[in-house]
């Protein structure tokens, strides 16, 4: 056990440092940027030609590299750079505690010591993720470390079991305690081996674990809306699935708190728990910080026992960068591809020379309002600003629209609310050269919450109300009180006010498509952001030019 | 010969209905919807919910069916639940591309293939022969992913002849004529190995009819009054084969708009193929409906067509026509 764990941390190590040689600690209050001009965002949807794209010089910056091969060949590339970063993603088994045998949690327990998780990482990724035991991503700040492992030992499994009163049939399937039968096959549900390769082999690999240990279980591989579907409807034994998950811990509510077991929610293994719930219902409301941290601590490590899941791995997230560029930024929490790379990267040789950067599909509809597609956001990410934004070394909160705000917990007639006051930034302008000012915010933040718009609709529907007693101030007061209340409106990208007045349809509002209604060569799509957006070409690229007048240029 | 149209017209009608009829029960059996595959943590059974009523599928089944039979006869194609954008405009966007690609793929592979096929009828047993046959046999049973990203790999990397991705240059080169080059510039890798992959098929099946047809009495006949053999190549013999030739090319054309996925992929072309797997995968009923609409009205289009197309190539088989004896 202990030579397993030596010999992948081992893999890990060597990678990272081989690999990593972009990635150091740096000083956020230290970026200046952009100092680029041109950035286009080249549209490259195979695998393959984007490595080549690469290696040949028609792109500068590729991120999300998965395949192990791949990363292989760029770390040998003499003109390429590779960042490996710890991420946000989450790959787990999820058992269904609504009916036996998986409400047993020696069961589950017994389950989680036959997944031989260090095994499946180093076959399969090569070492390019982590083997995890907990239910937050390691990178996480809320991630705990003190909670109950249950590490590969298929024998200690079977101990474990035996205690318990479980027995073997003859041909070698478990028998619960009281029963005469042995256990019935059961199916983990996973996607296709055509759409997730990987997820398919992870997939048969655990039904082996556990069938060593007499637990017949065979997958049951299907189309992915299909599983959604059985999920939904909780027609199912195991099934496994990753989630890629934020900095904050709240989404353990989603997951574990008995009120999301309902039909399409996130509750998908229907525990019911109600000490775990009240520890849940802690943390979604925690009034500070502090509360917040202690009850997501205390939410793990009772996770940890009841087993609800068994926890896989975490991939790392991969990004190569060309030679030539001075300035990218990577850290634990973030590969090279991010927007701290844009802000302060510079051609090495002085020289004015645009960034190709890889956008893997194509964006869908570059309207902020509807879009859920991450390959908007990477677009849409670059010409909008929300008032906080996040450190990416520490994860912290750091000022961006706002220099600094205030949360407070204020009591009403109806209970206590969330009161939330931010200082805005002075001197900050739209792309269109408007300045940006408070009623923007609160434009932005009641549009979104009278239109019930479904993406940001969990994050405005408690606002109270919004008011702004100057141009740089902006206090919400919201219906109940939660410390996540700071992250889900400091956290929402801002709108400019006088272009959302002329949205008459939210839905199909085209913003890339809409001529700037008073200045020509714009669009509608203006924001706040470091970057000004140019040009969309359906399938092709995405054509941005630096906001000479962004504030961190020059700035404070 | 009117009863006859008239007959195909009405039963051209039929089938466009019943293909509207299909798209739209059989998305709607397919489990879930465009609302349940959202699997994030972050949007919650409720705002699926308000999504759900936005689209529409909150309404009962027969009024989403009435809204899509009125959409689809007045060629109204709905909005996109992915994309939130008319649907018309996104397949507008991508159907050029997917003409131009697969059109000339079509055009150049049965072209050469037809050609070498009837070549190698000519010559039995000669080296043009045993050539289509093999390399007929060889570029139909690679797979095309690889052999496209063989000649990314050897044509666009090793020796940079042609670009890696996409249908222009970034940035745009200036003007008109300088566009169009490019353009011409980034499809010939694409269609090249399309037609590589392709004319296979062709030059085996014309090969195979011509040397059935080669063997028939009244070549034999046109050989014994000394006509030419390129006359009797191609006027008598081929015209001869000619009817299941159009039958296979005129229905393959609606194929030129479904796209080809593996190939705007590798080559990430912006195409209607891409967009249609998308589309179904995303549960996207209003694009995928409307992509197959048009594909099955271009079917039923191309169907007519091979059956004027047979009267014009073969007098034989002309409706109304009476057998002369």
């Amino acid at each position: 056990m202990i030579l397993k764990r030596a010999v992948l941390l081992f893999l890990v190590l060597v990678s990272v440092i081989l690999n990593a040689t972009v990635s150091t600690a740096f000083d956020v209050s230290a970026v200046r940027g952009p100092h680029i001009r041109d950035l286009y965002m080249v549209i490259y949807r195979d695998p393959d030609s984007q490595i080549l794209a690469l290696q040949k010089g028609e792109l500068d910056v590729l991120g999300d590299v998965t395949r192990p091969s791949d990363i292989e060949r760029l770390s040998s590339n003499q003109d390429v750079n590779l960042s490996i970063s710890r991420g946000f993603h989450l790959f787990f088994m999820g058992f269904n505690l609504r009916k036996g045998p998986w409400n047993d949690k020696t069961l589950r327990q017994a389950a989680s010591m036959a997944i031989p998780s260090i095994q499946i990482v180093r076959d399969i990724f090569s070492g390019y993720s982590e083997p995890v035991n907990t239910y937050l991503p390691p990178v996480s700040p809320y991630h705990e470390t003190d909670v109950t492992t249950w590490e590969h030992d298929p024998r200690g499994a079977r101990v474990l079991l035996e205690e318990e009163g479980w027995r073997w049939s003859p041909d070698g399937r478990l028998i619960p305690p009281g029963e005469e039968s042995p256990l019935k096959g059961v199916k983990i549900l996973s996607p296709t081996a055509q759409v997730a390769p990987t997820t398919a082999e992870i997939s048969s690999r655990i039904a082996n674990a556990l069938k060593e240990i007499g637990i017949p279980v065979s997958v049951e591989p299907l189309d992915f809306s299909t599983m959604i579907r059985r999920l939904d409807l909780h027609d199912f034994d195991l099934f496994v699935m990753a989630w890629s998950l934020t900095r904050d811990p709240d989404s353990l509510f989603a997951f574990f708190h008995s009120s999301m077991d309902v039909t399409g929610g996130y509750n998908i293994q229907g525990l019911h728990d109600p000490l775990l719930d009240e520890v849940l219902e802690e943390l979604r409301w925690a009034p500070d910080r502090q509360t917040a941290e202690g009850a997501a601590r205390k939410a793990q490590q009772m996770l940890s026992e009841i087993s609800p899941w068994i926890p896989v791995y975490s991939r790392y997230m991969v990004a190569a960068v060309r030679k030539g560029w001075d300035g990218v930024i990577s850290t634990q929490a973030t590969s090279a591809d991010n927007i701290w790379t844009l802000l302060n990267m510079r051609s090495s040789d002085g020289s004015e020379r645009p960034v190709f950067w890889c956008l893997s599909d194509e964006p869908r509809s570059l309207n902020p309002l509807s879009t859920g597609s991450a390959y908007d956001w990477q677009v849409l990410g670059l010409i909008y600003d929300g008032m906080i934004a996040v450190d990416p070394e520490t994860l912290d909160d750091i000022p961006w629209l706002a220099t600094k705000w205030e949360v407070e917990t204020v009591s009403g007639e109806d209970g206590d609310h969330t009161r939330l006051t931010f200082h805005l930034r002075d001197r900050v302008k739209w792309h269109d050269g408007s300045p940006f000012t408070s009623k923007d915010v609160g434009k932005t933040l009641e549009f979104l919450r009278d239109n019930e718009i479904p993406r940001y609709f969990d994050n405005v529907r408690d606002i109270l109300k919004v008011e702004t007693p100057d141009d740089l101030t902006v206090i919400v007061t919201m219906k109940n009180v939660s410390f996540w209340h700071l992250h889900n409106i400091g956290g929402s990208p801002v709108f400019p006010a006088h272009l959302l007045e002329g949205v008459d349809e939210w839905e199909t509002w085209q913003p890339a498509a809409e001529p700037h209604p008073s200045v020509k060569g714009l669009t509608s799509l203006v924001g706040t952001g470091p970057f000004v957006f140019r040009e969309y070409r359906q399938g092709e690229y995405v054509h941005f030019v630096s906001n000479e007048d962004f504030w961190l240029i020059g700035g404070d | 010969m009117w009863s006859y149209w008239s007959r195909r017209a009405l039963g051209a009608v039929a089938v466009l209905l019943l293909v509207i009829a299909a798209n739209f029960f059989l998305f709607r059996v397919m489990p879930g919807d465009a609302v349940s595959t959202i699997v994030d943590p972050r949007f919650s059974p409720e705002a699926k919910e308000r999504l759900r009523e936005l689209f529409g599928l909150d309404l009962p089944l027969y009024r989403q069916f009435l809204i899509y039979v009125r959409r689809m006869l007045t060629f109204d194609l709905g909005i996109s639940f992915l994309s939130q954008r008319p649907v018309w405009e996104e397949l507008k966007s991508r159907i050029p591309n997917t003409v131009a690609l697969l059109g000339s793929a079509l055009f150049l592979s049965s072209a050469l293939g037809i050609w070498l096929g009837v070549k190698a009828a000519r010559r039995r047993g000669g080296l043009t022969e045993k050539l289509v046959l093999v390399s007929g046999s060889v570029s139909f049973s690679f797979p095309s992913f690889f052999v496209q990203l063989v000649l990314l790999l050897f044509f666009a990397y090793t020796f940079p002849v042609f670009p890696l991705r996409g249908s222009v240059s970034i940035p745009l080169p200036e003007g008109a004529f300088a566009r169009a080059l490019d353009y011409l510039w980034h499809l010939l890798l694409p269609v090249g190995s399309l037609v590589l992959l392709g004319f296979g098929s062709w030059a085996i099946y014309v090969r195979n009819l011509m040397v059935k047809t080669l063997g028939e009495d009244f070549i034999l006949l046109a050989r014994a009054r000394g006509l030419p053999e390129g006359r009797i190549l191609w006027n008598h013999a081929f015209r001869s084969a000619l009817p299941p030739v159009l039958t296979i090319f005129l229905l393959a054309l609606p194929g030129i708009v479904s796209g080809a996925v593996i190939t705007e992929t590798v080559f990430s072309l912006h195409g209607v193929g891409k967009y249609l797997l998308d589309s179904i995968m995303g549960h996207d009923y209003p694009a995928a409906g409307a992509a197959f609409y048009i594909l099955g009205l271009l079917t039923i289009v191309s169907n007519l067509a091979a059956d004027a197309a047979y009267a014009l190539a073969d007098p034989r088989i002309r409706v109304g026509r009476r057998a002369q004896r």
